[in-house]
Order: structure tokens, then C-alpha cells, then sequence
């Protein structure tokens, strides 16, 4: 399981269900006051970065990937792509890195070559904004990645499973997301059944948890809840994971409570890894 | 010397032969008088997940298959990736001056990937005739999972750098064209010599191909009586083949590269 080539000739998906609701205007509990919809949005966009980056070859992104992105706010979930993708439920990769809405000059620190550190300005692209309204339908969001995601497994009965990601404060106010949940989780291909991640931000002050294999340390209902509804980590995904310095066993989740989930974009293999010697 | 080689290569599926990124090299040393004194074969393997990765590969199969000396010792070894290291900045300056000639510049998506620089495995095997009276001696050098496998009659004589099909992994060993530090290259170097007798047959395979070749071998099966046949009248073309193969799950959907060498 979970050993399918990923390539142009056998794609994946990736479904991200960005919670838009009005909750998401309080300060994430950790960090430096963002708001959570401010998080989850940049969180976001640099996983659409990270992945265009990763599949970026000379002249163009291979579509190894294909996007769906929506947002749950108010009464339901839509399209949550900005700018000239606004409207699509499903986008190939190449297309997503052509198209941001906006590209926001940035500065990052970067290596001097001389020990030191030097501020870069680098393009910054966004495909979604910041949103903070109505109520919290995550159950149809679900539901909503289940029926894209059934579509693409007629399609793909062979690709490596599609994987679902959801960004949110866990507070869904349109039933329980347990059943939706399981039922993209019983989704599959041939070479295994769907990935349900999701990365909890919340207003609670408890530290980061990134990657926990219980929910025993979890700080309230919300959390747990999105932890039992988390696939477990493939076994080459832990490896990954465990690479990076995590405390894994055969019960780790894909879920973070509010820290980086962008890692889970190295989890995937398209080819042979690029790493230095050491 | 007498020996004959056959090169084999097909892209992953769904990339056309302009995107193939392994590379391969096959120079022989002719003395003048149209005898060859030896042989050189250098393979590479340019890793998937980095920008300019075939270009990175193409440039060390000339470099090591060019430069005499690079199975010998680590020392030249390292001289030889240092030459092709050094000089990498300026082929990126000249892929990037002819992006903006074209109309095409870099995007956003490609400039990390072209700051961290290509990455690929090395193979290079030297054949040679030996002095009268003395065995003829093949030598080798690698860094990766490319591979070498001698074979004689039926039986395998030799494999090298990987003896066992679970040494393949996404993350091998990998020259990286940013430059290294030399005692991190040297570190990873691999090098082994053997003898050869007329008769032998050696295949030089990229990790896709190597890998089956170990698994087969491992289930006492004999993968070189199907690689010795490759686009011969008993045999089938190599791409069908590698098609069946990838169809049966038996070989990974990967870049293909193989170079046999019959003597």
C-alpha cells in the first residue's frame, strides 16, 4: 500500500477544505496574535507553493498533482481559489503555479556563504485569502471532498490515494464530521484508501503538537476529535517524518495541532529525493 | 580489447526523451591503429526532484567518462567532481541568459530549486587489457545506486555498489553540483576492481533496472538471460520489455538506462 508511482502518467490529488468561519477571526493561541483565518490561509498557500516548487522542472511544473480547494463558511463549502482560478473545483498543478492570484515580493534570511545571514526578497504567491464568516459546515466540506475525490478514483483507480487536508478550528456546527470523515477514509485505490490530515488551529495556549500517535495530550474536545478522525501515517511517511527529527510509532496521525503541517508536501515521493551528502 | 557495447534507455512514462534525465557515456581509447586499449562507461542518474537534473547528469558522464583515473583512487575521483562542480554555475548563467533570449524567464516556482542546485548518482567503469601475462582488470567508482553486474556463464560474478535489492531507496547517495565538501564526498565514494575474461558479459543500469535485476537474481531467477537478448532476434526490444515490466509492477516507472557490455 501506499507505494504507487506518483507521475504525469498516474497523477494524484490533493483536496485542502479551508475553514472560513467566523471563529477564525480569534488569535491563534500560539505565536505572535494572528488570526487563525490569517494562519490557515498562509499555511495554505505555502503548501501550493511547496508543491509547485517540488514539482517544478526545467520549463514548467509537471502535473503530478491535481487541486481542489474549497472553503466552509456560512452555508456551505465552494471553490476557494482567488483570482484567475476563481470558480475551479479542480486544477492540475502546472496550472496552479501559473496562475496566483497575486505574487507579493517577501524578504526571507538566507545563508551568506560566510557563516552569516542575509535578508532576500523573494515572490510570495497567494491563491487564497484571509475569510472569517457564518458558521462552521464541515461536514459538508467533507462531504464535498468525498464526492471530488470518488470522481478522481473512477478516473485514477491506480493512483497513490488522494490526500484530503483539512485546515480549521475543528468547531463544525453541522453535525458530527466523524461519519463524513470516515467515509472519505473508506474512499480508495488500488494502492490504498484516502488520506484524511488535518491541521488544528485554535485559540487554546497549549504548545504545539505536531504528528501525535494519541490523544491523550491533546487540550480539548476540538482537538481530539480532529485527531480521531486522522488517517494514520503511511509507513514511508512516518520514515519521512521520523527523518525530520518526529517521535513516531505505528499510531501517528496526520494531524498538528496549531504548528506546520508543510512538511507533509516532502512526505510524498515523485522520484529520487534531492538531499546533500552528509 | 575486444568488446562490444549496447546502450538501452526510455523515459519515466508520460515524459518524452527530451525530459529523460538519466545520462550515459561509452568512450573508448583507440591506441591509433584502431585497436582499443580500454574502455570507459559512466552512467548517472539525475535525481527526479531537482531542477536541471538530466543537464547535471549529462555533464558528469563526460566529465568522469573523459577523465583517466577516476576509478583508481578517491583522490582523482574527487577532481573529476570538482571540475564538473565548479564549472556548473556558469551552465545555469547561460540556461538562464537563454530563458530571457527566448521570452521565457524563470518563474517564481523554479528559483528555489535552481539555488539548491542539481543532484545526481555517478558510475564510471574502466576496462582494460592488462599488461601481457597478467589478467585482464575491470575498476570502478560510484557514488549512488547505479550499478555494475558481471556475469560469467550463469553465474554472477559481481555486483557493485549494491549487493542486495534492499540497499535501493528514494534517498540515495547523490552528487550534488553545488560543491561539497571534499571530505563529505570522499566519505560516500565507492570503489572496486575485478577481473574479466573474454566471454563475460557486464551490465551497467541506472536504479530502476538494477534493482529488478537484484530482486530476479535474488529469487534464483537469471535477469541477464533476458538482458543479454535485448534487441536481438530472440529477444525483445528493450522498450517493450521495461513496458511489460512496469505493467507487472516488477520495475519502478522510472527513467531506464541500461549499457550492456559483451566480450
Amino acid at each position: 500500500m501506499y507505494s504507487a508511482e506518483i507521475s504525469r502518467a498516474n497523477p494524484t490529488l490533493f483536496v485542502f477544505l479551508l475553514d472560513q468561519s467566523a471563529s477564525m477571526q480569534d488569535q491563534i493561541g500560539s505565536g505572535e496574535g494572528q488570526r487563525k483565518c490569517d494562519v490557515v490561509a498562509d499555511a495554505l498557500n505555502r503548501l501550493l507553493s511547496e508543491l509547485a516548487i517540488k514539482c517544478a522542472k526545467e520549463e514548467g511544473v509537471r502535473d503530478y498533482f491535481y487541486v481542489s480547494v474549497f472553503g466552509y463558511g456560512g452555508s456551505g463549502a465552494r471553490p476557494a481559489l482567488s483570482g484567475p482560478l476563481a470558480g475551479r473545483d479542480l486544477v492540475p498543478l502546472s496550472e496552479i503555479a501559473a496562475s496566483p492570484a497575486r505574487l507579493e515580493p517577501r524578504t526571507k534570511k538566507v545563508p551568506d556563504g560566510a557563516g552569516g545571514l542575509v535578508e532576500q526578497e523573494v515572490k510570495f504567491p497567494t491563491w487564497v485569502d484571509p475569510v472569517a464568516s457564518g458558521g462552521t459546515p464541515m461536514c459538508n466540506a467533507l462531504t464535498k471532498a468525498q464526492s471530488v475525490a470518488s470522481r478522481w478514483l473512477n478516473d485514477h483507480p491506480a493512483c497513490f490515494p488522494p490526500v484530503v487536508l483539512n485546515l480549521t478550528d475543528g468547531e463544525a456546527n453541522d453535525g458530527d464530521p466523524a461519519i463524513p470523515a470516515e467515509a472519505v477514509r473508506q474512499l480508495a485505490s488500488a494502492d490504498g484508501p484516502v488520506l484524511l490530515f488535518n491541521l488544528h488551529v485554535s485559540s487554546d495556549k497549549s504548545p504545539p503538537i505536531i504528528f501525535p500517535d494519541s490523544d491523550v495530550a491533546l487540550p480539548n474536545q476540538y482537538a481530539r476529535q480532529l485527531f480521531n478522525i486522522s488517517s494514520t501515517l503511511p509507513d514511508q511517511m512516518r520514515t519521512y517524518a521520523q527523518q525530520q527529527g518526529i517521535a513516531v510509532s505505528d499510531g501517528t496521525r496526520g494531524f498538528v495541532f496549531n504548528a506546520d503541517i508543510t512538511s507533509i508536501v516532502q512526505f510524498l515521493d515523485i522520484g529520487t529525493r534531492a538531499s546533500d551528502l552528509r | 580489447m575486444r568488446v562490444y557495447p549496447s546502450t538501452f534507455h526510455l523515459p519515466k512514462r508520460g515524459n518524452s526523451f527530451q525530459e529523460y534525465e538519466d545520462a550515459f557515456w561509452v568512450g573508448p581509447d583507440d591506441d591509433g591503429n584502431g585497436e582499443i586499449g580500454s574502455l570507459r562507461v559512466a552512467v548517472a542518474d539525475g535525481a527526479s526532484s531537482s531542477m536541471l537534473a538530466g543537464r547535471w547528469a549529462r555533464r558528469l558522464v563526460k566529465i568522469f567518462g573523459s577523465a583517466k583515473g577516476v576509478t583508481r583512487t578517491r583522490a582523482d575521483f574527487l577532481a573529476a567532481y570538482r571540475e564538473a562542480a565548479y564549472s556548473w554555475d556558469g551552465e545555469v548563467r547561460e540556461y538562464k541568459t537563454d530563458r530571457e533570449k527566448r521570452g521565457v524567464p524563470i518563474e517564481w516556482y523554479e528559483e528555489p530549486g535552481l539555488a539548491k542546485g542539481a543532484y545526481a548518482t555517478i558510475l564510471v567503469v574502466e576496462f582494460s587489457d592488462g599488461r601481457p601475462g597478467y589478467p585482464r582488470r575491470w575498476k570502478a567508482a560510484a557514488i549512488g545506486d547505479s550499478c555494475l553486474f558481471q556475469v560469467r556463464g550463469e553465474s554472477l560474478c559481481s555486483c557493485f555498489p549494491i549487493s542486495d535489492v534492499t540497499g535501493f531507496s528514494y534517498q540515495p547517495p547523490l552528487l550534488p553540483s553545488r560543491v561539497a565538501e571534499d571530505d563529505v564526498v570522499l566519505r560516500h565514494v565507492c570503489l572496486k576492481s575485478g577481473r574479466w575474461e573474454q566471454g563475460d558479459h557486464f551490465y551497467i543500469a541506472t536504479d530502476a533496472l538494477a534493482a529488478w535485476f537484484l530482486r530476479s537474481w535474488q529469487a534464483e531467477e537469471r535477469p541477464w538471460a533476458i538482458l543479454r537478448d535485448l534487441d536481438t532476434e530472440a529477444g525483445l526490444d528493450f522498450a517493450t520489455w521495461v513496458d511489460q515490466q512496469r505493467d507487472l509492477g516488477e520495475m519502478h516507472d522510472d527513467d531506464t538506462t541500461l549499457v550492456r557490455i559483451d566480450t
